[in-house]
């Protein structure tokens, strides 16, 4: 596709989980969700959170990590690094890697984050993003790749989140993806 | 009035005063001409929601608290959680005129009620700060602020907040320090607070302090001087 390579990224996505004192099981149920962490590779001073279940999600300084390590009363539970290389294909960005957890070459799967660079309106932007994805799967499938590409686009407003697009954003779908890979990894098993 | 001193993070320490009965309300204006003068920078209005929330019972290694403040000033509210440690203990920490205690803070978008509550924190408490603070270079990077402190009559309304202690506002010093620098910062913070003394007297939590038998005539000095008196 004629695409330049800019060089590498990582962004990581944490499982944190919480710490229950004395087998407190009312506890343990109602705190029974995904709660996640992720640091982006554009974002280097930012940190997220997501709780899908809660359609929520938070921007905070990196700081924040910090405070939650002295809280004591969340752990991280796995971490998985989303790391490849970058790719401009004129008014694209496409950001290729694979996904594996952190210490380990385990592959869980292939990710493909797309950005549009002239547009930030997620209405204006819609009709071409569906064109270049159609036209990267129709590229696809003439290699005979194991596997296919699967976008969802996730109910932003649901978040909170306006038609502007921002990191929320992308955070957003970062945890999407990782349901989506769970739930990938549970069929095949 | 006390003093304090905080640890940032891993590395900087903050060095924090509190005023333990406060400053009367009478004496807040001469406070302001005079720090005026002193830091020769213009004040910065404050007013400031505090929650404090803590862990459900069971919830974590150990009981745990923290702090959402939404700065009312700015024209889009804006969030930041603070997390304040334990106090430094020890002969050391008993030499030095001041209480060492480490704080984290993080700027967060708007939504972080709704998830420290999502992750099992309740609401403890809520205050509103309603003052004014100076931020100036003496030494080490000082901020001084004064406020009243008021709660809140129904639940998160800051419009109907009144004063915890009426005719009472607390007197705050800070400056961020480092484990290698804050001696340093310890000293050009209680130097700083000598020339609060007409006013204020400064002392650790948990160490009384006392009326400042000069205040109601370095009050009244300063108002008929607008800040040209030296003290």
């Amino acid at each position: 596709m004629n695409g330049v390579k800019e060089g590498r990224w990582k962004s990581t996505l944490t499982f944190y989980r919480p710490v229950i004192r004395a087998q407190d099981q009312a506890l343990t149920s109602e705190l029974r969700r995904d709660f996640l962490g992720l640091s982006m590779h554009d974002q280097p001073n930012k940190y997220y959170f997501i709780i899908r279940a809660q359609r929520l999600v938070i921007e905070a300084d990196l700081s924040i990590q910090t405070i939650m390590e002295k809280l004591q009363s969340y752990k991280m539970r796995v971490a998985l690094n989303f790391e490849g290389i970058q790719y401009r294909l004129g008014d694209f960005l496409l950001r290729v890697g694979k996904v594996a957890p952190i210490n380990s070459e385990s592959l869980r799967g292939i990710v493909l984050e797309v950005e549009y660079l002239p547009i930030s309106s997620l209405e204006k932007g819609r009709q071409i993003m569906a064109e270049f994805l159609e036209i990267w799967q129709e590229a696809v499938s003439k290699r005979s790749l194991p596997g296919h590409f699967k976008h969802t686009e996730p109910n932003f407003a649901e978040y909170g989140l306006s038609d502007h697009y921002s990191s929320q954003h992308t955070a957003v779908q970062y945890a999407i993806v990782m349901a989506q890979l769970i739930a990938s990894a549970q069929l095949r098993s | 009035m006390h003093l304090g001193l905080r640890r940032l993070g891993s590395t900087p320490l903050t060095l924090k005063s509190f005023l333990t009965y406060g400053i009367f309300l009478q004496h807040v204006e001469a406070l302001e001409i005079l720090l005026q003068g002193l830091c020769g920078v213009q004040r910065e209005r404050l007013r400031t929601h505090e929650l404090c929330l803590k862990s459900a019972p069971n919830l974590g290694a150990v009981a745990s608290e923290v702090r959402l403040l939404c700065d009312l000033e700015q024209t889009e509210p804006t969030w930041t959680v603070r997390h304040v440690g334990g106090a430094m203990r020890g002969a050391g920490a008993e030499q030095i005129s001041v209480l060492v205690r480490t704080m984290v803070e993080s700027k967060v978008s708007k939504n972080v009620l709704r998830l420290f509550y999502a992750l099992g924190y309740k609401l403890d408490h809520e205050l509103l700060r309603v003052g004014f603070a100076f931020h100036f270079q003496r030494g080490a990077q000082i901020t001084v602020t004064v406020s009243s402190v008021n709660k809140m009559l129904k639940l998160h309304s800051t419009d109907e907040a009144v004063p915890v202690t009426p005719g009472i506002q607390l007197v705050e010093v800070t400056a961020p320090a480092s484990p290698e620098n804050y001696t340093e910062v310890v000293a050009a913070v209680s130097s700083f607070c000598e020339y609060l003394a007409p006013l204020l007297h400064l002392s650790k939590p948990g160490i009384s302090t006392r009326v400042v038998p000069t205040a109601a005539a370095a009050t009244a000095s300063l108002m008929l001087d607008g800040g040209g008196t030296t003290l």
